[in-house]
């Protein structure tokens, strides 16, 4: 085949059966690579009632198609399994450098079941693969583990993807890192990697991507990538990545400062923006294939944390513990970070854990004999403790460890400052105090409280604030970025006001979640430029010149909205219900206290209405958001399992 | 004076995608184990080096080339002056790849030596280089400046692995 390897490499541990089988016929037009290939495998093999942490689950990976060519940001790996902190599906996306030597070992996906007796961790090379020892690794962190491994081949391009201690001891939101500096982050895949016993996944390989169509396909590429490194935004992602948010957040009132207490911070902009990022980094580093290269090489030259080495600061770090827990500045966040990449504990449910805990304290909910220290705003040490804790299921830890859902229930009140949807800890920026396609995002997300499956091709939160309107925000980018915006002409008339461009927001949603799984499907990264530039359009003619499969614009974004609605079924399958798709209660009932986004909260009939028009757009039942026949039919998705109780809502 | 291939290791993010177009231009594939210039990457000291061949002087492959496969061209125009195999004249003995005191000349599988050419004085790996890391220019006194505090720091990565 072309573009794609062709094969899908299933391990089953506990009777340690390797099988290689080729991806089926009609799978490449219905569901692309990557995410497409996960629901579809996931959907099929996990039934309704399959433990998450037992050996029936199912854990796997899709490489892009692009992904190992180079299409410029086409780096990418969707990992996806049942989480175990959700219950529904659990999905993450990572870039670096693992995907791509994947495919140079023969494989699109790597499916894995059952438990191994022992820990072993698994060498794949080159249409080979050996389920080997993994006693030595057992208790040691994710660096020291990949350390381990490139020591043991004497290659340090030898790709892994492990766990640290964090998966090993089954912490619900323990990921798998993608290398020390990347990960698979949200939604607790390193737990179900804990769960069987698999340590870790070394990649080797010196195979080809072929392509279809040559001259066509590196005329396309050129044009993409004229286009990404064309953009006015190519220059500032490049210098300052994710970190440009940092600033408007804190202008903007939407920080969760203080899980969720503050929404701007005093002194932010001087201690933790890109302001001070100069005093710890002046290089970049890219993930395979991107021009952009939007991470930072962070050294660390004094202080408590000389001699800190790392791919840091970025925003999501900082939100997490910067404005979270209120740690005032980076050295320490990049401490923090690095903590939970050796550990192997998300990020962001990790900060949301620990904020957690320490609203709890705040409060005289818990006290510091519970704790054993104690859990003030801002306190690193406390911070970095907590994450060791709940990494070693350690005292009060183990009780963070299971997640912040679980964790309320555990105390009176607390639920309320249990800042989750859907089972999983919220992405850390308030919708209250702006609200927009992206935070409402946060409660379409088919894998729970996060943003990132629906950004969309205009999010613009660096240049304006949405105070009021539910259903429209304003569109502040250049003309030039409108009139290239690739998307159907008639549906971008329904998008956007002919007048004042203003966005609708449940529509723009809905293409941003079908975009979103075109991206992750395909092995394209969302960072922007990229999710200004390039659309179904581009997209269509990449996939046909590379893979010779002809897909025009329209069947690629179909593909997008079949792969959301086949998750949504899954999802509703394993149990999801209507009100699951709602914020936490502290955004509708207390109001921003300070800064500029004072006095606001989000209004329940209006989020209920905007929900609606979401529903609609899908064409999914108004109430209950289920995929009704007729939209099931036009996906041809008719056929899939019936025992989804339509009516039990 | 003729132009040489080189990297500013400030630059350079790691993304290898000269990797993917040398391996695309030369054998049709995308396929870094294949590509004539390859990017080591210090993991814990967060360098990227590109590594590729120098086109010595006194080249070593050359010397030992039972077969005369390998030659030294010129192109005064273009500043060119690249140390090339014939694959046609190649007979795969792999006395080039044990000579090259560098690691840069590879053996493909379908039984010969391959190394960078510079693709005749355009190199592909340099067009692709968002970052401009890679240079193709000519060696000047400020440039040997450079040099030196780049073989200082991979001197001390080197050091500390």
């Amino acid at each position: 085949m072309h573009g794609y390897s062709g094969k899908i490499l299933d391990v089953n541990l506990t009777s340690g059966e390797i099988k290689m089988r080729p991806i089926e016929q009609d799978w490449p037009k219905k569901y692309l690579s990557g995410l497409g290939f996960n629901a579809r495998i996931l959907h099929d093999e996990i039934p309704p009632g399959t433990d998450p942490l037992g050996p029936d689950n199912v854990l796997v990976f899709g490489v892009g198609v692009l992904t190992g060519t180079a299409v410029p940001s086409a780096s990418r790996t969707e990992a996806s399994s049942l989480s175990p902190l959700t219950g529904t599906f659990g999905t993450s996306n990572s870039g670096s450098h693992w995907g791509g030597e994947l495919k140079y070992a023969g494989f699109d996906s790597l499916v894995i079941r059952g438990k191994a007796a022992s820990p072993v961790y698994l060498w794949i090379s080159n249409n080979s693969v050996d389920i080997l020892p993994a006693g030595h690794l057992w208790g040691k962190d994710s660096w020291d583990t990949i350390r381990e491994i490139h020591k043991q081949y004497n290659d340090e391009g030898v790709q892994i993807a492990t766990i640290g201690q964090a998966g090993e001891n089954m912490v619900r939101f323990a990921c798998i890192e993608n290398g020390p500096y990347d990960a698979w982050g949200r939604t607790g895949l390193g737990a179900v990697m804990g769960s069987k016993n698999l340590k870790a996944i070394a990649v080797r390989g010196s195979g080809p991507v072929r392509v279809a169509r040559k001259q066509e396909f590196l005329g396309t590429l050129a044009e993409t990538r004229a286009a990404i490194l064309g953009s006015p935004f190519f220059g500032p992602v490049s210098r300052f990545g994710s970190l440009l948010a940092a600033t408007p957040f804190n202008e903007h009132g939407a920080l969760p400062g203080r899980n969720y207490q503050k929404g701007s911070i005093e002194g932010w902009t001087e201690t933790r923006t890109r302001k001070v990022l100069h005093k710890y980094s002046n290089r970049n580093v890219g993930c395979m294939a991107c021009p952009i290269a939007c991470a930072h090489w962070v050294e660390i030259k004094e202080g408590p944390y000389a001699g800190l080495r790392l791919k840091d600061m970025e925003v999501t770090p900082l939100l997490s513990f910067g404005a979270g827990c209120d740690v005032d500045n980076l050295p320490a966040v990049a401490k923090l970070h690095e903590t939970c990449q050796r550990l192997g504990m998300d990020m962001v449910s990790s900060g949301n854990l620990v904020g957690f805990a320490m609203e709890l304290y705040q409060r005289g909910i818990i006290s510091e004999q519970e704790v054993g220290f104690p859990l003030q705003w801002g306190d690193e040490k406390a911070v970095l403790s907590m994450l060791d804790m709940i990494a070693h299921r350690k005292g009060f830890g183990d009780i963070l460890a299971d997640g912040v859902k679980r964790a309320a229930r555990h105390f009176p009140e607390a639920s309320k400052y249990a800042m989750e949807i859907k089972g999983l800890e919220c992405f850390q920026v308030d919708p209250r105090a702006r609200w927009s396609t992206w935070t409402l995002g946060f409660i379409t997300n088919i894998r729970g409280g996060d943003d990132l499956r629906t950004r969309n091709p205009v999010e613009n939160l660096r240049f304006n604030e949405n105070p009021v309107p539910y259903f429209t925000e304003k569109f502040n980018f250049p003309d030039d970025i409108y009139n290239g915006l690739d998307m159907p002409e008639p549906l971008k008339k329904e998008i956007f006001d002919p007048e004042t461009k203003d966005v609708n927001i449940p529509k723009m949603n809905k293409w941003a979640g079908d975009l979103m799984s075109v991206y992750n499907s395909l092995g394209m990264c969302m960072r922007p430029p990229v999710l200004h530039t390039v659309g179904p359009t581009l997209f269509s003619r990449l996939y046909s010149a590379l893979t010779g499969i002809d897909m025009t614009p329209e069947e690629i974004i179909l593909a997008g909205e079949r792969i959301w609605n086949l998750i949504k079924l899954f999802n509703i399958r394993h149990g999801e219900k209507p009100s699951d798709c709602d914020f936490p209660s502290r955004f509708y009932e207390e109001a921003v206290s300070a800064g500029p986004a004072a006095g606001r909260k989000l209004d329940r009939e209006q989020v209920k209405n905007v929900l609606k028009e979401y529903y609609k757009a899908r064409g999914w039942d108004e109430e209950t958001g289920m995929p009704g026949p007729e939209k099931l039919a036009e996906l041809d998705l008719h056929q899939e399992p019936q025992n989804i109780k339509f009516n039990s809502f | 004076m003729y132009k040489i291939l080189s990297a500013d290791l400030e630059k350079c993010t790691g993304c290898r995608t000269c990797e993917l177009v040398c391996s695309m231009k030369h054998h049709d594939e995308y396929n870094p184990q294949k590509s004539r210039i390859r990017v080591y990457n210090f993991v814990e000291q967060g360098y990227f080096v590109p590594v590729v061949c120098l086109h010595c002087n006194e080249a070593y492959c050359e010397k030992v080339c039972p077969a005369g496969a390998i030659t030294v061209n010129y192109d005064e125009k273009k500043g060119v002056r690249a140390v090339q195999i014939s694959k046609e004249k190649c007979v795969g003995c792999k006395m080039c790849i044990f000579a090259c005191p560098f690691g840069n000349v590879r053996f493909i599988e379908d039984g010969y030596s391959d190394k960078c050419d510079l693709c005749g004085g355009d190199p592909e790996c340099v067009k692709s280089c968002a970052k401009e890391a890679l240079k193709f220019k000519e060696v000047s006194a400020s440039y040997m400046q450079k040099i030196k505090s780049t073989a200082e720091k991979i001197l001390a990565a080197y050091q500390q692995t």
